[in-house]
């Protein structure tokens, strides 16, 4: 991994020299080590390195951006970047602009319990090891994924307003899998996790390896539930994925700053749903997959209730939307690296508690589904499909049948405003897997939430 | 080279393979019915594989400065690598190389396409001003190249020139229509359809409509049928084949589906930058029937799988500078059918025709179930589209879908690395 402490030119000399509104410098070195075990045997292992930056200049309300991975064109990069941004001719409407913050200088650091970096391979590639064979304990699983990750890296910011931001940074997780099969039936199973820290954070997942052996052969035996209406329980994890889905990219201001239909639909104040509904985006939360110590516009995260009391209270901003809208940036200006431009992302997304047990909300339902964790999903902001990873029949509050690859499907607006309970249960969830946007994925995020219950939720199948 | 022979050398190494790529890209990006950015991406990056006593080792790096490094790290992975039985291939070029690279490419002019692109915006919101249009448009050029320790040493470039465009409307109660296209090229192309085409898009699905819950006609245009065949043919990967996880494992010539599904593997289809002289561990290319008048014929693989198969490879080894190769397709051409697809609508007396899903591929597609949401969609009445219709579902199985009755109209389009017609499936499960 370079190191670019001394780096010369000075890249907030560079900036200095360009003739713009704004100007930002960012640029990254990292390494890392993966290791995937898939079936009976390791698949494979690598290791490596990269390094990258971009410039990215504001001129006459215009925006240029150049990225390379050799960082010594930084310069030749800079003034190239001025060239592109000035070839637009913005019209008065049509500019873009940023909300002014102070200069932010500051160094940060995650912190490692355990070292992953001085951990030998050796240990790396057994750890990884053992869960698959865990994965493998049936005779009945076909085939497993197994991986581990580690990546350390240093990241550098600069902005033309004297911000000169360092971070190093250490993620790392394990991502598992099992495949299932019984003839033409083929069942998978998943789970992740992930964060800033060391090696820690891939110890101790044997039960979660044997969890997911578990249920990919028991959702065999499982049904497909019929098409139709239901009441839902979603446990924490659907929770957590339906509000970054389906309200979360809502609350991204970049689908609003410019757009006069969704700023009438997302007026501050307006009632989205129960009075007890909370849901917030926290970017400093340590240690979580989302967590940021800055942006990447060079604001500090905060904590931001998106909505407060079930009335809209908030919403995810870069400078460029919060100068547009003038609202305050949140710290939300994010890209997967230093070689993306920043656009306006989640950090950790969450639900927060309700006032009710979990078993309060079995003991109401009468008849109705328990869905929980999820496959994947997909929104287009008014619509949503999630699916989730299986669910059982509840009747008269008592958990009934299994069911598998139960796809879940609504109006947000509706969906929201039927959340009729919520649990005091909220949990946190990351993975290694993430969120992605306009081409910019994984970025690692989180999501959460309490136990909640959903009424007259569209699940798809037969009828 | 040499030095790379000489630390290799020093590990009793069976065989090596490096790869280099390189490109340079120049995106043009409006956002919300304006100019947003010119943006400028240049990349370049090497990964190696060094097989030990059998077993691969795997580093990469996007410095120069860190070559020796990655050797070495490469090197010293090798002994927890898996066991694998392959050689890498000699490649020699006989006579012209075929490139998927266009030398108009070098026409792309920023200026001109921020032309094209301010009058597809200006000619919309002439008709919608109320809506929001991102627009994207690209060109980019690379290279790469591969060298092994069999004495390949082989490169080609390669073009690219894309554009899409995606309009939103939102109306008064909160209905959102998003309606998007685009195509790829290997050189600057004209997008003048799109505003007319963009349009009619939008005026059909402005009356909301609704129809009951049941089996009901689906027709796809090509980018749904290309969505649906991407999970399709998920299965004739080689490496879930060799998993077990593939629906197609030990049915290789067996007779899956309708008579009419014929698909190929074209990796030298002339025209889509998705093609290649050879693969990315110097396989050479060549076009392959999977599916022929529903019968399983072969399957992709990259020369791992192969090795593990006990089959030739068939130079379908795809990767990125920092991953190892995994059996990936080029183009995947569907055969047509013989029946116009004006005519298939007029033939549809009430059936649902969809454009775009939400979440199709997020089920369990291994099975080939998939349960989606219509993004847009229209409803057909007596052989005419009257209007969208939404918040509602398909759920169904792709596998008995396509082995059972299905039309195939005679136009194709390839939409990414997907060539296909429109399809009409008589009776799909629907959910409103």
């Amino acid at each position: 991994m370079k190191k670019f402490d001394n780096i010369r030119p000075h890249p907030g000399k560079i900036i200095s020299s360009l003739k713009c509104d704004y100007a930002e410098i960012r640029f990254s070195s990292g390494a890392g080590t993966s290791i995937l075990f898939s079936g009976k045997t390791v698949d494979s292992v690598k290791s490596g390195g990269s390094s990258g930056g971009s410039v990215r200049v504001l001129k006459n309300g215009a925006w240029g951006f150049v990225s390379f991975n050799d960082i010594s064109v930084m310069e030749s990069s800079a003034r190239r970047c001025l060239e592109m941004a000035s070839m637009i001719h913005a019209g008065p409407g049509e500019r873009s602009a940023i909300k002014p913050a102070g200069p932010l200088t500051g160094s940060y650091s995650d912190t490692m319990a355990e070292d992953f970096t001085s951990i030998p391979f050796d240990e790396k590639f057994s750890l990884i090891r053992g869960y698959n064979e865990l994965l493998n304990s049936s005779s009945l699983i076909q085939t497993t994924s197994a991986m581990y990750r580690d990546v350390k890296s240093s990241y550098y910011y600069f902005n033309s307003e004297g911000s000169e931001l360092k971070y190093d940074k250490c993620y790392c997780g394990v991502s598992l899998s099992s495949v299932a099969r019984d003839g033409s039936v083929i069942q998978p199973f998943h789970n992740s996790v992930s964060g800033h820290g060391g090696f820690e954070i891939a110890r101790n997942r044997g039960e979660m390896a044997q969890d997911i052996a578990r249920m990919a052969t028991d959702l065999l035996k499982a049904e497909s539930l019929p098409g139709g209406r239901y009441s839902v329980i979603v446990n924490q994890k659907l929770a957590g994925v339906f509000i970054h889905e389906a309200f979360g990219h809502l609350s991204e201001a970049d689908g609003i700053h410019e757009n006069d239909d969704m700023k009438k639909i997302m007026v501050l104040g307006r009632r989205f749903g129960p009075d007890n509904l909370n849901v917030i985006d926290d970017g400093t939360l340590a240690g979580l997959s989302g967590f940021i110590p800055f942006d990447d516009n060079g604001v500090l995260p905060g904590k931001t209730y998106l909505i407060g009391n079930g009335l809209l209270s908030g919403r995810l901003h870069s400078r460029e939307t919060a100068g547009k809208m003038g609202e305050e940036p949140t710290g939300n200006a994010r890209a997967i690296s230093a070689m993306s431009t920043p656009i306006v992302r989640m950090t950790n997304t969450y639900i927060e508690n309700g006032v009710n047990t979990r078993k309060d909300l079995f003991d109401s339902m009468d008849s109705g589904i328990y869905a929980l964790d999820y496959i994947g999903g997909q929104t287009n902001l008014e619509m949503f499909t999630f699916t989730s990873g299986y669910g059982y029949g509840i009747k008269n509050g008592k958990k009934g049948k299994l069911y598998r690859d139960i796809v879940l499907s609504g109006n947000v607006f509706n969906t929201l405003m039927n959340i009729s309970m919520l649990a005091d249960d909220r949990a946190m969830f990351g993975g290694l897997g993430g969120c992605g946007k306009g081409g910019q994925s994984p970025l690692p995020v989180s999501f959460g939430g309490p136990h909640m219950l959903i009424n007259d939720v569209l699940i798809g199948g037969s009828q | 080279m040499d030095r790379i022979r000489e630390i290799i050398g020093r590990h009793d190494a069976q065989w090596f393979d490096i790869i280099e790529l390189q490109g340079e890209s120049i995106p043009i990006s409006f956002k919300n019915s304006r100019i947003h950015s010119i943006n400028s991406r240049e990349s370049r990056g090497y990964g190696i594989r060094v097989n030990v006593k059998g077993r691969t080792g795997f580093s990469y790096t996007n410095d120069i400065e860190g070559f020796d490094d990655m050797v070495t790290r490469a090197v010293s992975l090798a002994g927890y690598g898996e066991d694998e039985n392959f050689t890498p291939p000699e490649y020699s070029v006989s006579g012209p190389l075929f490139e998927p690279y266009s030398d108009s490419i070098v026409t792309f002019d920023i200026s001109k396409e921020m032309e094209k692109g301010h009058s597809v915006i200006n000619t919309i919101l002439k008709k919608f001003p109320a809506a929001s249009i991102d627009l994207d448009i690209s060109r980019s050029t690379g290279r790469m190249r591969l060298i092994n320790s069999s004495g390949a040493d082989i490169s080609y470039k390669n073009s690219y020139y894309t554009y899409s465009a995606s309009v939103t409307i939102i109306s008064d109660d909160s209905v959102k229509l998003d309606v998007w296209e685009g195509s790829s090229s290997l050189e600057p192309e004209s997008f003048d359809y799109l505003p007319d085409m963009l349009i009619k898009k939008i005026e059909s699905a402005r009356i909301i409509k609704k129809t009951g819950s049941g089996r009901i006609p689906l027709l796809l245009p090509p980018k749904a049928a290309a969505s649906m065949l991407g999970i399709l043919t998920g299965g004739l990967n080689g490496k879930s084949v060799f998993k077990g996880t593939s629906p197609f494992t030990g049915k290789l010539g067996e007779k899956f589906f309708n008579e009419a599904v014929t698909i190929h593997d074209s990796p030298l289809l002339p025209g889509s930058p998705y093609s290649y002289p050879f693969d990315d561990e110097g396989v050479k290319a060549y076009d392959k029937v999977l599916i022929e008048k529903g019968v399983i014929t072969q399957f992709v693989t990259d020369l791992k799988y192969a090795g593990k198969m006990g089959i030739p490879p068939t130079g379908n080894g795809s990767r990125g500078y920092a991953d190892l190769p995994s059996p990936s397709f080029s183009n995947r051409v569907m055969a047509g059918g013989d029946r116009p697809f004006a005519e298939m609508i007029k033939g549809i007396s009430l059936g649902i025709m969809a454009e775009q899903f939400i979440g199709l591929g997020q089920s369990n597609t291994l099975t080939g179930d998939f349960s989606a949401g219509l993004d847009l969609a229209y409803l057909i009445e007596n052989g005419e589209i009257t209007g969208r219709v939404k918040d509602s579902m398909i759920t169904d199985n792709l596998f008995r879908l396509f082995s059972g009755d299905l039309v195939l109209s005679s136009e194709r389009e390839r939409r990414g690395s997907v060539t296909v017609p429109w399809i009409l499936f008589p009776a799909v499960n629907y959910t409103g």
